[in-house]
């Protein structure tokens, strides 16, 4: 894979339940905190509506998706969309490497939500770097 | 006695994650399925329309759906009305906050003051919903087959999955043939079976009930509703015959 300028990391939309709650927060730490000048996120919705602005600016740039249930939603309509799709991250596989943690509130994510989230950004900031890097 | 579950409203929010006003959307779309409206409402992930089945797709043809938008792209309104069925209402969240301070940071999470609009927009939210039942119960009522009504799902789930369709399930689907074309109409088995309980006759008068009660779970497009009647009533005479074996 060739180098890139950035990344667009994707959370599914999550609404209905705990995980997705964590996806998002955890793309909004990389895109926020951790990875300010090199990754960016998108509206799934967007995606969604077929959106031509949105598509075009998938080209050529490495999506990552951090989905919070088995559906894979971000991942899915990233492929659909015809994007990039340069890694898949699921919150279950960090949860099952934490499991000391159990999140509540899909609403206002609880504490150990915050925690999993954090875990999660971590893995998608070495996600970022790898495919910014061409790896 | 068949039953099926109560009638609820789906609501759709966009996912919003780039703005703060898409944040709105989520919160106060969960504080309606939490808080205000928990036993009347559901709710399911705008992007399963395209990741998920046919269940899934159906999502706005088995409940009145209120789409809830963050900005005037409409993805929720537009993603339903593509890939699964027409929306009952819409709020835009933009235009329902118009004139007010939207903070870019509420993107990531709402403060007090954030979380005060979330809970207009919610009670805004909430309000269509009583509308929506409201005119539904009031349209169907004179010819309604009684149907027993559940207050609960049919599956035993924590309070805060039964609100999520993709885990909650809908209404089962039962397959006719409706001139000439195979349509899914969620809740049939039971609203034939009651109808048979309740002794009615394959005649004209329970046809038109049949339809109006169809009608309260599934959308039916306009201008074909004697062609669904007419269906109805033949599966409704196929299940007297066989029952009556």
């Amino acid at each position: 894979m060739s180098a890139h300028d950035k990344a667009i990391v994707i959370p599914c939309s999550g609404i209905g339940k705990v995980f997705g709650s964590v996806g998002r927060e955890a793309t909004y730490i990389v895109v926020d905190e951790l990875r300010p000048g090199t990754a960016e996120t998108l509206c799934l919705s967007l995606l969604v509506m077929g959106d031509q602005e949105t598509v075009e600016r998938l080209r050529g740039v490495p999506c990552i998706a951090a989905d919070g249930c088995p559906k894979a939603c971000a991942q899915k309509n990233i492929e659909l969309a015809g994007g990039m799709s340069a890694a898949s991250l699921r919150v279950v596989d960090t949860y099952k490497a934490h499991r000391e943690l159990k999140p509540e509130g899909v609403t206002v994510l609880d504490e150990s939500g915050r925690k999993l989230a954090r875990f999660l950004s971590q893995e998608i900031a070495s996600a970022v770097d790898r495919v910014v890097a061409g790896r | 006695m068949p039953d099926i579950p109560r009638k609820k409203v789906g609501i759709v929010s966009c996912s919003g994650e780039e703005i703060p006003e898409g944040t709105i959307s989520r919160i106060a779309t969960r504080l309606v399925l939490e808080k205000l409206r928990p036993e009347d409402t559901v709710t399911i992930c705008l992007p399963l329309f395209l990741a998920g089945g046919q269940e899934e797709r159906a999502f706005a043809r088995s409940y009145p759906t209120i789409a809830v938008d963050g900005c005037p792209k409409l993805c929720a309104k537009h993603g339903t009305e593509r890939h699964s069925g027409q929306v009952t209402d819409v709020i835009v969240v933009s235009e329902l906050l118009n004139g007010q301070e939207i903070k870019p940071g509420w993107r990531r999470s709402l403060d007090g003051q954030g979380m005060r609009l979330a809970e207009q927009v919610a009670e805004a939210i909430a309000g269509r919903v009583d509308s929506i039942l409201k005119a539904t119960h009031k349209e169907v009522e004179p010819d309604l087959i009684p149907v027993t009504i559940q207050d609960k799902a049919p599956l035993s789930r924590p309070a805060q999955e039964q609100t999520c369709a993709c885990t909650a399930q809908g209404l089962p689907v039962m397959r006719i043939d409706v001139g000439g074309v195979s349509v899914g109409l969620a809740g049939l088995t039971a609203i034939l079976e009651q109808a048979y309980a309740l002794g009615k006759k394959p005649d004209q008068v329970t046809k038109t009930q049949l339809l109006e009660t169809v009608k309260v779970y599934n959308y039916i497009p306009a201008g074909t509703e004697a062609e669904y009647a007419e269906a109805l009533l033949r599966e409704y005479a196929a299940l007297c015959r066989r029952k009556e074996r």
